[in-house]
């Protein structure tokens, strides 16, 4: 205490100077200060609770005065009445501060009474109780001291805030959908702070120390935030923040123009403004990037900021600022303001780069380059606003962001880019190759195990949706196969990540019947052919795969390399997530995959056999496509594998000259060289030249039996006669069904000449006649005389009917159309003649055309049925044989044994096996027993 | 996206794409045999002999087969059915089959349990023989035993001194197999 006593008297001293005795005096201790006016002071008793404070801070010095003290008590509550009266917020409620906050304040602090300076008691009262603040102590000796004139504005502050605005800001909240809602609760907020510090900083803080006035002021507005973020939930601030930080920055970070310019481009045809060219200095979009050079790229996103995000920058910065100061800032904010951003770089990767695949990408430069400069930048800004506010209120080093962060943010980027590449890939593929850019951006994101994991897994799910169903051709799941192998291997050289997405795609492709087919007729196709058309797709065979097939020879003339290259010195082992079994294929090589996609080469090479020989029988001069591509597989398959089409090719190119010595052995040549030609009218001796195939080799020959004209036959027997002179112990059987025929007609009016069919010329002969009047015949009588399946004949007759050599009289008879009809003189004579009639005529025609399609395709579905009759004999055997060995079976077991055992499994239904077996059963071969099992009869 | 989950992933095919391709090991001789069983069928389907079958049993591997020898004329056995079951192991045809009768029968290279004397069938085993041809080694058999090495020693010694008497034993002792 004996330090105190100077000091209490310094004080004395000090307080005596300025206030006046008399002053004190004539004010009475409980009065308010006279300064304020009627309704100030009636709202200021009105404030109960602020009076409660009072009394009860005064309560305990009129307890304890003491002797010596009570002249200094009486001017210290003489102070702290007037102080605390000039401090005390007026209780005006929330809508003055609503109305108020789009004006700058100054009008309603005016309206608050808080900025009229303070009388001079009050100014003396305020100076008295700063001293007090000033020295530590709470002013008047211990009586006082749990209060302080601070504190108490502090109380005072929450006490109003609680009181007149949280109820109307509660209200504000709930409002629905108001537009920057925020935005006017946090000008409230701002506005309300002025009012409650204004008075403190304008007339309390200069009577302090300097240090010690950041104290206070720190002390008060941290009082300040608290009873505002108390208020105000975050649950509901923090998505209204959300919206705020989010509208802005979608045009800070230029996504709203990006999100525009897709929009624009599609209007753009309509003349739309050239908004464009505005933008131009300032554009984060990538395609107006890749079309600068390198100079001005570095600058577009840096320099020239564009006139709107500028305005929007700093919008968001003063609200942010606002925020801040309102104490709605700080983490929480950052945490709004982080998950924003987070959404804002995948919106970006989004809005810039869908649909961006040209080749050379520089997509994931443009976008470290947006991150930096863009993204970064706005981090930067507004993490300097919305800091935490720590170790004593100072703002941490105005650097929250490092360049590490930045970096971070930049794998980020790559990675929202490379999930973006993933979800997109199928259309990548199917654009392919000219979307090969987008493959370029993924293999930056396929850095680690987890990615590529995730690549292939969502690939694959696309695929299975959108590929690997029954509504896809076969020829586009190739096709996209063949692009597939090509995409991954530009992404991943090593094959791993092509080896799992293929996975499925085979087990899929063995499952169609028609894969063999639609690969062996690619690999057959002419290059070139159809290239003018739409690549491959709409023309039903994969063109490509023949031009693919020459390709790859070259470059596999080239790598040879193999795993056992000891001397390789750019060995790589096989990555990671490598599947067990995976091997380091030659996955690239196209004809591979898709040929390995079998078991075996014999399923390929029968179908190719197949192929083969139809195109081999066509009557061509040269086969050189053929050729070629025979020597291409063998390269790939080996001769021994292929030997059969071998054969085949050698039998075509041997029979052109084994015919050629025939024909000259037997004296079938005829001066008058017209090839093909059976049935010339004058000289009684056809042509015939033959194709010598050699049966074991060649593929199962669909053919129709019957009974050729007689010349031919003798034809036939003198040209086998010349065969078996030049080839001892060799036969000829002869294929009357293949062929072709160049028939000449003479008839009453005309000559026909064209080239058809055998057994269409046959049909044709048989309605020989060397009378004038033409020739009638029926279907059943042809069918006979022929021992040709009426089905065969009716076609036939119909091909005929088509080019207007026979009506049909009456159902199923023919006759030969000697002369045509008058009309047809019109129109094949008079042009202009009667058009209608001539458009019937050509439209029956055309009808007879399409009929008599009909019937040869019905007539080669009866040739189909007839030899699976033929096989189903086979199997008549397996099914003797089994029951024989394994006594009587129910029908179930014989279609599962036979299904084992028979080669390349049955090919018949239950339900046509129970019908044959039905056959059987009628013709006495089989008997049924007990529980429908099948027993042979013996 | 985790790692057991892409584990899964990559196994389940390669197990299906190993059988479907690979031909290594074990399995692989397992595909010759059966491969060449099935030839083998596909032969007999194709050109049957008169008097002899064979066919797979039910089990669904291809190495067990019932046969079924008709007896031929002019031999004790005539009109007889006999059953037989072949066996293949996992190495044919570079052993021979294990060829069973399963219909009782008397005969002087059978015994009674069915084992069959037949020297292909041993030591002078080849692999050009096949079913067909063990088969018809069989049928001529039973019209001419080799009585130099009898299983049956009394067969033997009846079919030399009395045919009449050794029918009469086949055919006592010959009972049709039913079909179960």
């Amino acid at each position: 205490m004996i330090s105190s006593v100077p000091l209490n008297a310094g004080r004395r001293r000090v307080f005596g100077s300025v206030f006046s005795p008399a002053s004190l005096q004539a004010r009475p201790p409980f009065e308010s200060s006279s300064e304020l006016d009627q309704t100030q002071l009636a709202s200021f008793q009105s404030t109960g609770s602020s009076s409660t404070v009072r009394t009860a801070s005064l309560a305990s010095p009129q307890q304890e005065r003491s002797p010596d003290a009570p002249r200094d008590r009486e001017i210290w509550e003489q102070a702290w009445s007037a102080a605390t009266a000039f401090l005390a917020v007026p209780n005006q409620g929330f809508a003055p501060i609503y109305d108020a906050r789009q004006t700058d304040g100054s009008e309603a602090l005016k309206d608050w009474n808080r900025l009229s300076p303070p009388s001079k008691e009050t100014a003396d009262a305020l100076s008295y109780l700063a001293a007090t603040i000033q020295q530590g102590n709470t002013g008047y000796g211990v009586t006082a001291g749990s209060k302080s004139l601070i504190d108490w504005y502090g109380d005072e502050i929450r006490r109003h805030f609680l009181v007149n605005l949280r109820s109307g800001l509660h209200e504000l909240l709930k409002t629905p959908g108001k537009e920057s809602l925020l935005r006017t609760i946090v000008d409230c907020l701002q506005l309300a702070r002025r009012i409650y510090l204004a008075p403190v900083v304008h007339y309390l803080l200069p009577l302090l120390q300097a240090q010690k006035q950041g104290r206070v002021l720190t002390q008060l507005q941290r009082g300040f935030h608290t009873v505002v973020s108390y208020s105000l939930p975050w649950s509901e601030i923090s998505p209204l923040l959300g919206g705020e930080l989010a509208q802005d920055a979608l045009i800070i970070l230029g996504i709203d123009t990006l999100l525009e310019n897709t929009a624009e481009a599609e209007a753009e045809d309509e003349g739309g403004e050239d908004e464009m060219e505005v933008d131009r200095q300032y554009s984060v979009s990538y395609a107006d990037w890749k079309n600068e050079d390198s100079e001005t790229r570095a600058h577009l996103m840096t320099e020239g900021e564009h006139d709107q995000v500028t305005m929007a920058r700093d919008r968001l910065l003063a609200f942010l600022n606002g925020l801040q100061q309102v104490g709605l800032g700080g983490d929480k904010a950052q945490k709004v303001f982080a998950s924003v951003m987070n959404i804002m770089m995948t919106e970006f990767v989004r809005a810039a780069y869908t649909g961006q695949w040209e080749t050379p990408s520089s997509v994931p430069q443009h976008l470290r380059h947006w991150i930096e400069n863009v993204f970064a930048r706005l981090a930067v800004q507004v993490l300097a606003i919305i800091h935490t506010p720590h170790a004593g209120g100072q703002p941490s080093s105005p650097l929250d962001v490092s360049f590490g962060d930045v970096e971070k943010w930049q794998e980020m980027g790559v990675a929202r880019l490379g999930a973006l590449r993933t979800s997109e890939l199928f259309d990548v593929i199917v654009d392919w190759p000219a979307s090969s850019g987008a493959v370029d951006d993924l293999r930056h994101f396929t850095t680690h195990p987890a990615a590529r994991a995730h690549v292939t897994q969502s690939f694959i799910t696309i695929l299975n949706q959108r590929l690997l169903h029954p509504g896809a051709s076969t020829v586009e799941i190739l096709q996209l196969y063949i692009s597939i192998i090509r995409a991954f291997h530009l992404l991943d050289p090593k094959g791993v990540l092509l080896d799992r997405i293929a996975r499925p795609i085979r087990r899929y492709l063995r499952d169609r019947d028609d894969t063999i087919k639609v690969i062996v007729s690619g690999l057959l196709a002419e290059p070139g052919a159809t290239s003018s058309k739409t690549p491959s797709y709409a023309n039903e065979t994969l063109v490509e795969l023949s031009t693919e097939l020459s390709k790859a020879h070259q470059l596999s003339m080239e790598t040879n390399t193999s795993e056992l290259d000891w001397d390789d010195m750019n060995w790589m082992p096989d990555p990671v997530d490598a599947a067990p079994d995976y091997r380091k294929s030659k996955s690239s090589d196209v004809i591979d995959s898709l040929v390995s996609l079998f078991d075996s080469k014999e399923t390929f090479v029968k179908e190719l056999q197949t192929l083969l020989s139809d195109r081999l029988l066509q009557k061509r001069e040269h086969y050189d496509q053929e050729i070629s591509v025979l020597e291409l597989l063998k390269v790939r398959f080996g001769d021994s594998a292929l030997q059969a089409c071998e054969v085949m090719l050698r039998d075509i190119s041997d029979s052109g000259r084994v015919d050629e010595v025939i024909r000259k052995d037997q004296g079938l040549l005829r001066p008058p060289t017209r090839l093909f030609n059976k049935r010339p009218p004058e000289p009684p001796v056809p042509d015939i030249h033959a194709k010598i195939l050699s049966r074991f080799f060649w593929p199962e020959i669909q053919d129709q039996d019957f009974k050729i004209p007689d010349e031919i036959t003798s034809l036939q027997r003198r040209y086998a006669t010349g065969f078996e002179a030049l080839k001892a112990s060799r036969k000829l059987t002869w294929r009357n069904g293949l062929g072709q025929v160049l028939v000449e007609l003479q008839l009453g009016d005309r000559a026909f000449s064209e080239e058809v069919t055998t057994w269409q010329a046959t049909v044709i002969h048989a309605f020989h006649s060397d009378h004038d009047e033409g020739a009638t015949r029926t279907v059943p009588n042809l069918a006979e005389q022929l021992e040709m399946t009426p089905t065969l004949v009716r076609s036939a007759c119909l091909f005929w009917v088509s080019k207007r050599i026979l009506t049909e009289s009456s159902r199923d008879e023919f006759s030969v159309l000697e002369y045509l009809p008058s009309d047809d003189e019109d129109e094949f004579g008079i042009p202009g003649g009667d058009g209608g009639d001539a458009d019937m005529q050509s439209g029956d025609a055309s009808n007879a055309a399409a009929a008599a399609e009909a019937a040869a395709a019905a007539a080669a579905k009866e040739a189909a049925e007839a030899a699976a009759m033929e096989k189903m004999n086979l199997y008549w055997q397996f099914i003797v044989g089994m029951l024989t060995n394994q006594g009587a079976m129910p029908l179930q077991r014989i279609v599962m044994m036979l299904s084992i055992v028979v080669p390349g499994g049955f090919p018949f239904s239950n339900e046509e096996l129970r019908e044959f077996l039905a056959g059987m059963v009628s013709r006495g071969k089989l008997e049924i027993v007990s529980g429908g099992n099948y027993k042979l009869v013996h | 996206m985790d790692y057991t989950m892409e584990d899964t992933q990559n196994s389940a095919p390669e197990t299906l794409e190993a059988t479907k391709l690979s031909g290594a090991g074990q399995r692989g001789d397992t595909q010759s045999v059966t491969k060449r069983l099935q030839a083998e069928l596909m032969q007999l389907m194709i050109s049957p002999s008169p008097g002899i079958s064979a066919f797979p049993d039910a089990d669904g591997n291809l190495l067990s087969w019932t046969a079924t020898i008709t007896g031929p004329t002019e031999t004790p056995y005539e009109g007889l059915t006999l059953k037989l079951s072949f066996a293949f192991p996992n190495n044919y045809p570079y052993s021979p089959p294990t060829v069973l009768f399963k219909t009782p029968i008397y005969h002087p290279n059978v015994d009674f349990s069915g084992r069959i004397c037949l020297d292909i069938l041993k030591d002078k085993w080849s692999a050009v023989y096949n079913v067909q041809s063990v088969l018809l080694s069989l049928q001529s058999l039973l019209g001419e035993p080799n009585n130099a090495s009898p299983l049956n020693a009394q067969a033997a010694e009846l079919w030399d001194s009395d045919q009449a008497e050794f029918k009469k034993h086949v055919l006592a002792r010959h009972r049709d197999l039913d079909d179960e």
